[in-house]
This record gives structure tokens, sequence and C-alpha cells, in this order.
């Protein structure tokens, strides 16, 4: 008999980690896997800032969305930035996004350190978005996780053939008049969405973890792109609900770490898996 | 020294006739000594004891966790610049332990309040054998017995050693309207229900089961298993209240609140309590007296008691 | 009527050093060679017409109409395509996404337009492959993927960029043999070509190129050896 926390824990890291799945496969084809570890850390500053804003009209620290908020616009402006690097082409995507991902990470510990000086900002719980407190899921967050899940992969159930078209060849692509450009920008605001859905539940360092490693797994037993896909989500879900499961047994093991130990489980099985 | 106040009157007169005068020691200081504490409570206690001689700073501020305080350098100058400095002790100001220890060598008068009372009349910290559970404020009477070392310690600095009567008094007046309010309280509805365990000298005291459902320090995420052990319990002994804390998140709080309610019990949230910071200062609770006549007002109002509204003094 | 590629006053460069000087021409239909040295320019007059690298100036014409308009006609083969050969998809699968404009965007692709993708790589000689990997492919048989790809496509001018370059005998036999039917359906292509052979056999038109246009025309009148010494620099002690 499951209790009620458990299931809804459960439901919601399931649902969380199946969307994270899909959309990092996709992240994966397009060499985009560390884009998730840029958005996390650079996701920092946003809610450090957010909060502040909302103590200082007085508002309730605690309610999350202001929160995941200022963590979405945080993390776009970091990928603008990641962008911004690149466009003169003498810098490489790997230093960039270690150049975006320091600085925000250190801009949001200054932060930190200005919000904790504050009355009632550890009401935030802000250094939970470090390490993720998926064990406090509510109803509502666990609602929200579901609609999330189901949009992104609505999404990418209607955008199929263009998305793999974009990620395989993107040359070809545009010469066939696809829009190219949008495209790319819903595949990153899908991205966006999962990292920052993911925030609450397994925290900003593992969140990568999240969106590469079932995918990563995935990519090697699979061929064809449906199964990717459709192996990288139920290892997603797979995952959430093991780990949710796991850590009701085990006192010590944090949630979101445990979700994450559980994918790499998995991966650990798919490359034996692939070797035979 | 003579030079000193040579060029004090220099400065001039009017600003040194407008210092208080004490019968100071051989030194001749023309401003109050500064006792820097690192939390409200022992802040308030201080300044208390030692009365207008002393100028009482406090360190860490309203709503802000001790657990978690990470001093900055401005906070590093204050402790090293203070004429004498408290702090808890017993791994409370979890992130400064080595600069508190840092200024304690300096030589200056120093002292860890809670280390000053005998170990055999603590509780042992759940995560630290070395150390034990530093909330002792929770309990008036055990927090009284830190003010001999306080007075000793401000004598120190004063060379007179103030008289902590008064403080005293107070606390021992608290104690007994805990003990009236909250006697009412059936045996089985006993069971104080919180975000992290800062009130188990309180549940020793006035006969309280205290559980938390993050344990002793607010940094460790609450763990699911507990939870759910946690919406057993209070099914079990259909609780009526639970409580959240000002300093700390309460999203786990409100998850167990959540699961009870799907086990068709309904219990509310009796009140935000405060645990390891006081109010605002400048108003009543702000002060020791305000934030444990509001604890225990609430505690009681909420599980059954018969505490007054406004609460001991009539401020709430 | 309007040809099916033509170029006006085109001037390309790269970093300040001119690429293509003014170049103005216009294709016939059938089959013509690009040829010229390392550095002419002749990859460089497919791109910057296709509008994949900037130009100077000039215009670029599709049967008359801007690339925009004419973009269901056209097919391009670049040289290296820049894919991930270790993504999952097999060879129908990338011949498969040519019909991407005739298809709904949802779901998996229409039995019609598998045919037609399992038609285009019958006719490079690989239909026994379709469902193998592109990763497990050799590479005259990628090479011939992509040019099934572009035969998918349905359009009626093909650009291609070196299709010929370091494949295997058999793989040069049956893309020629492809382009070959193809300009016997009417269509038109534009091949890059490194070298000098296969020119008189196969080829109806040259165009040189030596960052200008040297010479254009049927291959009897401008593949001649003054054009190639012109445009390749002439033997020593030659004028």
């Amino acid at each position: 008999m499951i209790g009620h926390n458990t299931l809804i824990v459960l439901l919601g890291c399931a649902a969380l980690g199946g969307a994270s799945g899909v959309v990092g496969g996709f992240a994966l084809l397009r060499g985009r896997a560390l884009l998730a570890d840029a958005i996390g850390h650079a996701a920092l500053p946003g809610v450090v800032a957010a909060s502040l804003i909302v103590a200082a009209f007085g508002g309730s620290a605690r309610s999350l969305g202001p929160l995941l908020l200022g963590a979405a616009l945080s993390g776009w402006l970091g990928l603008l930035a990641l962008r911004a690097l690149t466009a003169s082409g003498r810098i490489r995507q790997d230093a960039a996004i270690g150049v975006v991902l320091s600085a925000f990470y250190a801009l949001g510990t200054v932060g930190l350190s200005i919000a904790q000086a504050m009355p009632n900002a550890a009401q935030a719980g802000l250094s939970h978005f470090i390490l993720g407190q998926a064990a406090t899921l509510t109803e509502s967050d666990a609602i929200l996780a579901g609609a999330l899940a189901l949009g992104c992969i609505g999404v990418v159930a209607a955008l199929f053939q263009p998305l793999r078209a974009l990620c395989f060849d993107e040359a070809f692509a545009r010469s066939q008049g696809l829009p190219v450009r949008l495209l790319d920008l819903v595949l990153l605001a899908l991205l966006l969405a999962v990292c920052v859905a993911g925030l609450p539940a397994v925290g900003l360092l593992l969140v990568v973890a999240l969106l590469i490693v079932p995918a990563a797994a995935a990519r090697l037993v699979t061929q064809g792109l449906p199964a990717l896909l459709a192996l990288a989500g139920a290892l997603g879900a797979a995952a959430g609900a093991a780990g949710a499961l796991i850590s009701t047994r085990f006192e010590n093991i944090p949630t979101g770490a445990a979700v994450v130990l559980v994918g790499l489980v998995g991966f650990g099985a798919a490359v034996t898996w692939s070797r035979r | 020294m003579s030079e000193q106040v040579n060029s004090y009157s220099a400065i001039s007169k009017r600003a040194f006739l407008a210092l208080p005068c004490f019968a100071l020691p051989a030194r001749a200081q023309a401003v109050r000594r500064v006792a820097l504490a690192t939390t409200g409570m022992i802040g308030d206690l201080v300044r208390g004891v030692a009365g207008p001689a002393v100028v009482v700073d406090t360190l860490i501020g309203e709503g802000v966790d001790p657990h978690l305080f990470r001093p900055t350098r401005n906070d590093t100058a204050r402790i090293l610049r203070a004429d004498a400095l408290f702090y808890n002790g017993h791994r409370l100001e979890g992130r400064m332990n080595d600069l508190l220890e840092r200024a304690s060598a300096q030589g200056k008068p120093a002292l860890a309040v809670a280390e000053s009372v005998p170990r055999s009349r603590l509780r042992q910290h759940e995560d630290y054998p070395d150390a034990a559970d530093p909330h002792l404020w929770m309990d008036p009477m055990l927090w009284a017995e830190t003010l001999p070392a306080i007075a000793a310690t401000l004598g120190h600095l004063l060379g007179v050693t103030p008289s902590p009567a008064a403080t005293q008094a107070i606390l021992a007046r608290l104690d007994d309207y805990a003990r009236e309010v909250l006697a009412p309280i059936p045996a089985e509805k006993r069971l104080l229900v919180t975000a992290h365990d800062a009130f188990a000298y309180f549940g020793l005291r006035y006969q309280f089961q205290v559980k938390s459902i993050q344990g002793l320090s607010t940094e460790a995420e609450a763990s699911l298993a507990r939870i759910e052990a946690m919406v057993r319990l209070i099914v079990e002994r259909r609780l009526p209240a639970l409580f959240t804390e000002t300093s700390v998140p309460d999203r786990a709080v409100r998850a167990l609140v959540e699961g009870v309610a799907a086990r068709g019990h309904r219990v509310v949230l009796g009140g935000t309590l405060f645990s390891d910071s006081m109010g605002r200062p400048g108003t009543y609770r702000g002060t020791y007296e305000g934030m444990m006549d509001h604890n225990i007002t609430t505690i009681s109002r909420a599980l059954g008691g018969n505490a007054p509204e406004r609460g001991l003094n009539g401020r709430l | 009527m309007n040809p099916p590629f033509a170029v006006e006053g085109l001037n390309v460069s790269y970093a300040g050093r001119p690429a293509l000087t003014n170049v103005t021409w216009a294709a016939a239909p059938g089959l013509t060679a690009i040829l010229g040295p390392n550095g002419a320019g002749k990859s460089t007059l497919l791109k910057a017409a296709l509008g994949l690298i900037p130009s100077d100036s000039g215009k670029a014409r599709f049967f008359g109409q801007s690339l925009e308009q004419a973009r269901s006609r056209v097919a391009y083969l670049p040289q290296r395509a820049s894919v991930d050969w270790d993504f999952p998809a097999s060879a129908l699968d990338v011949v498969a996404m040519a019909r991407l404009p005739r298809m709904r965007w949802w779901g998996s692709v229409p039995r019609a337009e598998r045919e037609a993708a399992r038609v285009a790589l019958d006719s490079v000689g690989l239909v026994e492959f379709a469902d193998r990997q592109i990763g497990r492919l050799s590479g005259g048989q990628q090479q011939r993927v992509f040019l099934a790809r572009a035969l998918a496509q349905g359009a009626d001018l093909f650009l291609m960029d070196e299709p010929l370059a370091a494949v295997d005998a058999v793989t040069e036999q049956t893309i020629l043999a492809v382009l070959h039917s193809l300009v016997e359906e009417g269509k038109t292509v534009l091949m890059v070509h490194h070298d000098l052979s296969l020119i008189a056999a196969h080829f109806d038109h040259v165009l040189i190129l030596a960052e200008h246009v040297v010479a254009a025309g049927p291959v009897a009148e401008s593949f001649t050896e003054a054009s190639i010494a012109a445009a390749f620099g002439g033997l020593p002690g030659r004028a």
C-alpha cells in the first residue's frame, strides 16, 4: 500500500523523468546535451532574484511559481549569452558553456549570500534548489509536472518529422524551406521548460543527468528515432518512479539523487546489453 | 594613555561630556563597549543582564537560519572587532565554527553560551557525536542556567559583574505561564510536529513528544520515508495541528498536511513558531520573552490548551 | 524560355579575398560539368547561388524565379554532408526526409512517401539496404543514399558538388547512370567535377572557372586545350 505522499512524488518524478527523457533524446542528437547543465546553473540567479523581489513586495516566499519563473528567465538569459558568445565563431560551444555556467552560478551564489541576510528568505528554501526537494512535492506540483510532460510530448509528437530532419541535417532542412530557426527555438524552449521543471525535484546540479542519462542509454540500444525517444521517455519515467520508491525505504537517500542513480543503473544495463 | 585623553579633549569637550560616565577600570575609554551576539536570543539575554553599560549587537538577523548562515567579510570584521563575543556553540552556527574559535582565541571575553551549561543537562546532538543539541533557548529554565556564565563574562569585560536577577525573573515567569496553559492538553495530543528538530528541550520540560521532518539541521532534504512515517503517526494520534517555523522552509510541513488529508484526517497548520530566530527587532516578538510567549500561546491554543489569545502580557 | 539556372554579376569574396568575380552565366538543359583548378570558385558558385554563403553582389535565378519561389524544383547535393553518421536512421528514413514538404508533420511517414523513397533508393541500386542504419553503410553507399535523397525531392534542377570524388568504381558507374537517366527525363544537372576525366564521354556542356568565367558552352566547343590551359595555367614555356 503506497502512501499518498509517495504516490505524489512517484507520479511527479515519473512525469518529469518521462518528459526529460524525450526532450533529452532530441537534445542529445542535436549535440545540445550540456546545454541542460548550463541552464541548470544559469537558473540560480533567477531563483534568488525572484525570491528577493517577492519578499520585497511582501509576498510569501514559499510559492514555487515566481521562483520557477525567475529560473526560466535567467535560464533563457543564459542561453542568449551562450548564443552571443558563439556567434562570432571564435569561441567554441564547450568553452562558452563553461563560461556562462560559471558566471551565472557565481552570480547566483553572491545573490544567495545577500538573500540569506534578509528576513524570511530562508523560507524559500533556496539552497534546496541546488540539490532538489523531491520528497516534498505537493499535489499541485505533481499536476504541473504531469501537464508539462504531456505538453512536451505533445509538441514533440506534433513536430516529429521536421524536428528529426533538423537534428539530422540542418542545412538540408533549411534548403527544403523548413523554418529552421523557429524549430530550433521550439527545441530550446522545450529544453528550458523541462530543466526548470526538474529543478524542484532533483535540483540544478542533477537536472542535466535527468535529461542526458535516459537518452544516452536509449541511444545505445535502439535503432530509429521513434524507438529512441520512446525508450528514453520510458527509462526516465521508470527512474523517476523507482527513485521515489527507493527513497521511501531508505531515509538517508535524497529522492533526487535516488532518481539519478537508478537512471545510471539503467545506463549501465544499456551499455552491457549493447556490447553483447 | 595620557596622550589619548589629551587628543580626545582636543576634539570636542561637548562630545566628551555627552558620553555616559561609568566607573570604568584604569583604561580611559570614551565609548561604550560593544558585545556581539550571534543569534537574537543570545543578544536579548546579554542585553538584559548587561544593561546600558554595553552596546549589544546581533550578527544573524531576523528570519535567518543560523545553521546555514555564512559570514561575509563585513560580518567577520564585526566579530573580530567586538570587545566581547557571545555565541551559542554546539554547532548551531555550523558554518562559522573556525571563525568563532579564532575570535575566541584573540583573548577578549568570549563565551559559547550553550557550552557553559554542564553536558549532563543537555541532549546529545543527533548528527555530531561531540556536540549536544544546541537549541537550549526553547526551555526558559535551561536558558536561565546560562546566566551565571554570561554575567561572569560581562564582568571580565566591564570589571564589575552585573546581576542577572531581573532576567532570571522574566524567564521564571515564562516557565510558570507555560506550565499553566499547557496543562489542559490531554496526553495523546501532547505531540509537537514541526519542520526541524528545534523543540526538544521544550518537549522535555513541558512533557511533549517532539517530532520533526527534517531532523536537527535544516540543510538536509526531508526524506520521503520520514514524511510517510510522520503521516502515519499524525493520523494514529488524530493530532489537531502541525507547526511551521519562520526561518525554515515549510514545504515539508505542507506535504505532510496533504498526506494526512489523503487518509481522511484533517490536521491544520496551528501557526508559525519562532525556532532559530526571533521576530522583527523593535516589536514584542523581537524579544526573547515575546518569542517564547508567542510559541507557548500558539502551541497551547492549537492543541487544546487554555492560553489567552493575547498571551502572557496581553501584547500578542 | 527561362534557363533552369542563371547567375548575373555574381561577386563573392572570402575574408577580403575574391573568390568569384563578376560571373554571369546561364545553364542549358542537360548535363553540365563545372571545372577549374583548386580555389577557382566552383563550389562557391553553387553555394552563393543557393544563399548558403553571402555574396557581395549579383543575382541567381532558377527557372526565371528566385530560390524561395522555385525551391521545390531545386535539389542540392553538397560535397560532404555534415551529418552525424550515428544518427538513428535507416537509409530509407534519410531518403524519406526529402518528401517532407509533401507530408504532414506529425506521426510516421505515409505509405506513398515511403514508396517514393524506395523508388529513389532503387534507382541508385540500394533498395536492399533500405532498412540498414546509415552508419553501417560504406562511404560510397552513403554518397548514393544522399543522391537518392536528392532524387526523391522530385526536383527538376540538380546542383551537385563533386559527387564522384573518392568513390569506388561501382558507385561511379551507378551515379553516372542515374545522371544520364535524369537528363533523359528532361532534368538539368550541374555538377562540380574535380578532374578532367569523363568529360568528353558523359557531359553535354562545361563551365570552366578560374575566379571568373574562362569558357562556357557545349563540350565540343568549350572543352579545349586552350580553355583548359587558360584556367589551369599553361605548361612552362608556353605563352
